[in-house]
């Protein structure tokens, strides 16, 4: 058995490299692959924690969070679509109409 | 108001029409307004219903007969204390709240409270009111200027009416001020009648300020009373067991203010700086508003004080009230006097005159007021007797001032009228006047290289060859060149209709637009105004019209006597009432001889610029060309003229009927003790032969100030015989040749005079309006500019800052939108990163 402290120590890794990505990379595609890194970050600890204390909430979460990853995936690549379609450019820097 | 003890004696059924009286001029006035719309210059308008002042005419003898059949009633009834109470309609009644668990029920309405006072100036109002409407017709429709827009005139003129006559027959101090100010706001659209005229502008507002600032304390002093009383019912207030239930101070204090409010009104010192600049109204007006009627409502606020200061609980109590009275009256006597000695301009002496005539009616009721307030007069006859008649002489001044000086304004528009008239005769013979609107229809054509045939043609739709004022006015406006409303057209039409047919053709326009073409408006307007600045009003440009205007000099002669005090005519026998009441009081109060002795003075002063006015208008030779071509006036002004001057000659007759005793006593009628003849006989006898020796020597001095000393020196300085070939009137001989006698033998130089600082200064209204302005500009200007800055730098100032600080930190804000999704997202993480840290350090 590993010990949880590894599998925790992971999780925070693959979190802090889908963090650091989603701030520093240009390309819209490559910000939400870095979200969905973070967020199985999140059910990697979910499902350690789960088979850690032998409790199936975990399991549970991470069913969940996999799903609305799936679905949020979906939206965000129509938004990139129609992002494309406007700017003909996904590059976020290109984006910033909100600006001021 | 104040339903309580209202006691209904309808005297007789005539007092069930006297309602009317008011109501008749008040429906009138929309009536009048309305037709003088629908109709403005349509002949039969014009010519038959003189723009609505047969109208007026109609309804101003409907009301006089009214007034008439009411008075009859009153003169023949005696015994009984006449007064009479109808109650007309109930306005509003409210529940107050009186401090406790229960309410008091007070209902407002409105009613007629009629005892003599009211009956003697309801007689003065609705008399004059149609005398100067019959003037006004003669006077407002012969004049271009008015052309179109006398209804207006005769609109505001009847409301004025509707105003002064329910202001007499009111029977609370609620509806007199509501009636007062409706005067007021007809005395100001009046005034401001020709209101393109910045003076006359200037002047309407004037008259209203001035005049409000009386009415403030006014109402101040209404709200006083009805602290005092709980209701301003003439009923109520004047109950003498109410009366004895209010403190005496108290009341004092709120008579007082009420008597600022007539100082307003009635132009008294110093108050009175908008009665001179209010001449730039019509002379109807003047003669009505500022001379007749308006100004004695003051009088009457005044008059109406009379029960309270004769109540037994208030004796000796209100004396200082009433010596303050009299004391305004003595100023303004004197003061206005002083100023009338240098006015030029024929209305601003007889505006100065009235001032200073009012003012004696003050003191006359000053002196009534402090006699019945300190004499014994409920149980001692002879101290009775001395209240009334004292009371009466102030009255009965107030009767023969509003006549002789109605129709003293009468004459002066009279000769105001044809003054100008024969100076437009002389000098504008060919001149048209030509509206502005033609001058843009005229450059209108140059630019679009238009004949005037070919825009004829344009316009005239039925291609009748003839336009009437309809197709003229849609030219005008589909050309862009003037939108004008229908009424404002009659200058137009009159400017190029040549013949007068009413209609508009081709060789009519072509010459109009010849004219005047290649110049504009200013230019030619200019070259008409240069030699403009004639004043007909100006005395400089009158002189010997006795010859020309023997009906007005006749009736300016008559009034300027009765004025002055001369024997035997209309004001002689009130004046010298005055007079000799200020002195009986002086001799009682030491500090009333100052108001005696100025009334006394003013006396002399009075018979000095009466005479000069009329020497200097109707003497001696003609000033000017102008006045060598002064013709007769028209039918309609000298009715009035010659009805006013019996009715002032008379005086002897309404002094002989008792007048005096009659006016202020409801238990007293006419001829009730002698007959006329004995009456006549005994007003003589006390005149010239009083047996006490005092008095006996007060009448020989003051008829010798005001009949000798007075006209003497005027006579010495102005006027002169008539040119040769001039023939006058048989009674105006021995005054021609008197004054040519005088002026021949005693002439004197007064240049000295005339040049020196008084003189200056009496011609600057001794500085009145100077102070007034600059007292506004240091204290009331000062203060607002500090205000002004008080509130742009605190008020504002604050609301600034937080404006521009709260805009400032969102414009350092919005720094952190850069629109960049990564920023957000850095943004998001740092901060949960920090709540969790917070969160953290909570919990540890």
């Amino acid at each position: 058995m590993i010990d949880p402290s590894w599998v925790s120590g992971l999780a925070a890794l693959l979190f802090i490299i889908g963090l650091a990505g989603a701030f520093t990379r240009k390309n819209a595609i490559i910000v939400l692959m870095c979200i969905e890194l973070m967020l199985n970050a999140a059910n990697l600890q979910f499902a350690a924690a789960a088979v850690h204390h032998g409790d199936t909430t975990g399991w549970v979460y991470t069913l969940f969070a996999i799903a609305i990853a799936a679905s949020e995936v979906a939206i965000g690549l129509a938004i990139f679509l129609a992002m494309y379609g406007k700017h003909e450019s996904i590059t976020l820097d290109d984006v910033n109409v909100l600006k001021n | 108001m104040g339903s309580t003890g209202t006691t209904e004696t309808i005297h007789s059924s005539v007092i069930e029409f006297a309602p009317y009286i008011v109501f008749l001029p008040m429906i009138a006035f929309p009536i009048i307004l309305l037709f003088g719309r629908l109709f403005n210059g349509n002949k039969v308008w014009v010519s038959t219903f003189k723009e609505g002042g047969i109208f007026a005419l109609v309804t101003m003898a409907t009301s006089l007969l009214l007034a008439l059949l009411l008075i009859k009633d009153y003169i023949g009834a005696y015994g009984d204390d006449s007064k009479s109470a109808l109650h007309v309609f109930d306005w509003f009644s409210s529940a107050m709240w009186n401090g406790g668990a229960t309410t008091t029920e007070i209902s407002f309405g409105f009613g007629l409270y009629i005892d003599h006072i009211t009956v003697m100036l309801l007689f003065i109002a609705s008399f004059l009111c149609l005398l100067i409407n019959t003037f006004a017709i003669g006077y407002m429709n012969t004049d271009p200027i008015n052309d179109n827009r006398n209804h207006r005139f005769y609109a505001e003129f009847v409301l004025f009416c509707a105003g002064m006559l329910g202001m007499i027959l009111a029977d609370s101090f609620l509806w007199l001020f509501i009636f007062w100010e409706l005067m007021g706001l007809c005395s100001y659209l009046l005034i401001g009648f020709y209101y393109e005229r910045p003076s006359a502008a200037y002047a309407a507002k004037k008259a209203f300020l001035t005049t409000r600032v009386g009415d403030v304390f006014l109402m101040v002093g209404l709200a006083m009373l009805w602290h005092l009383f709980g209701s301003l019912d003439y009923a109520v207030v004047f109950d003498s067991d109410n009366i004895a239930a209010v403190d005496p101070a108290s009341l004092q204090w709120a008579l007082g203010m009420m008597f600022i409010g007539a100082v307003g009104k009635s132009a008294q010192f110093p108050l009175h700086v908008w009665l001179p600049d209010a001449m730039e109204g019509p002379t109807p007006v003047s003669a009505l508003i500022h001379a007749a009627t308006m100004v004695n409502a003051g009088l009457y606020l005044v008059a109406r004080m009379f029960p309270f200061f004769g109540a037994e609980a208030m004796h000796g109590e209100l004396v200082d009230l009433a010596f303050i009275i009299a004391s305004i009256g003595g100023i303004t006597a004197v003061m206005a006097a002083s100023i009338a000695f240098v006015q030029m301009d024929l209305k601003k002496v007889l505006a100065y005159s009235t001032m200073s005539q009012l003012a004696y009616i003050f003191t006359g009721l000053g002196c009534a007021l402090w006699l019945a307030n300190s004499l014994d007069w409920h149980h001692d006859d002879d101290a009775h007797y001395i209240v009334i008649i004292a009371f009466g002489a102030a009255l009965f001044h107030l009767f023969n001032h509003a006549m002789a000086k109605g129709m003293l304004f009468m004459a002066s528009g009279a000769v105001i009228h044809e003054v100008h008239h024969a100076h437009h005769h002389l000098h504008h013979d060919d001149h048209h006047h030509t509206p502005k609107e033609l001058y843009m229809l005229s450059d209108y054509l140059a630019s679009k290289k238009l004949s005037t045939f070919e825009f004829f043609k344009t316009i005239d739709l039925d291609g009748s060859g003839e336009i009437d004022m309809f197709e003229f006015q849609t030219a005008l406006k589909n050309t862009e060149v003037a939108d004008l409303p229908p009424w404002e057209m009659g200058d137009l039409m009159k400017a190029v209709d040549l013949d007068g047919n009413g209609t508009i053709n081709v060789p009519e326009l072509d010459i109009v637009l010849a004219k005047i073409k290649g110049k504009t408006y200013e230019e030619h307007e200019h070259d008409h105004h240069h030699d403009d600045h004639f004043d007909a009003q100006s005395m400089e440009n009158m002189g010997g019209l006795a010859s020309k205007m023997p009906i007005t000099a006749t009736a300016m002669l008559v009034g300027s006597l009765s004025i002055m005090g001369f024997p035997l005519i209309g004001g002689f026998w009130s004046k010298e009432g005055i007079i000799a009441n200020a002195w009986r009081v002086g001799l009682e109060d030491p500090r009333f001889f100052f108001p005696a002795a100025c009334v006394l003075l003013g006396a002399a002063m009075t018979g000095f610029y009466m005479s000069r006015m009329w020497l200097k208008t109707f003497a001696g030779s003609p000033n000017n060309e102008v006045a060598a071509h002064v013709g007769p006036t028209n039918t309609w002004i000298k009715i009035p003229l010659f009805t006013l001057t019996f009715v002032t000659l008379g005086g002897i007759l309404f002094a002989g009927m008792g007048f005096t005793h009659w006016a202020p006593d409801s238990g007293y009628a006419l001829m009730s003790e002698k007959g006329l003849f004995e009456g006549i006989g005994y007003e003589l006898g006390h005149a010239f032969a009083n047996h006490d020796m005092f008095f006996f020597t007060l009448t020989y001095i003051a008829i010798f100030l005001g009949a000798i000393v007075g006209p003497g020196l005027a006579l010495s300085l102005y006027g002169g015989a008539l040119d040769e070939g001039e023939t006058a009137k048989p009674w105006f001989t021995p005054i021609l040749m008197l004054n040519a006698a005088i002026k021949g033998r005693y002439s004197w130089d007064n240049s000295a005079f005339a040049t020196s600082s008084l003189s200056r200064a009496l011609q600057n209204r001794l500085y009145f309006d100077h102070y007034y302005d600059m007292a506004m500009l240091k204290i009331v200007a000062a203060f607002s500019l500090k205000a002004a800055h008080a509130d742009s730098k605190f008020i504002d100032g604050a609301i600034k800052t937080i404006e521009s600080t709260s805009q400032s930190a969102s414009t350092s804000l919005r720094k952190l939108t850069t629109g960049s999704a990564r920023d957000y997202i850095l943004m998001a993480a740092v901060g949960t990163l920090m709540l969790f840290a917070l969160i953290w350090g909570v919990m540890a």
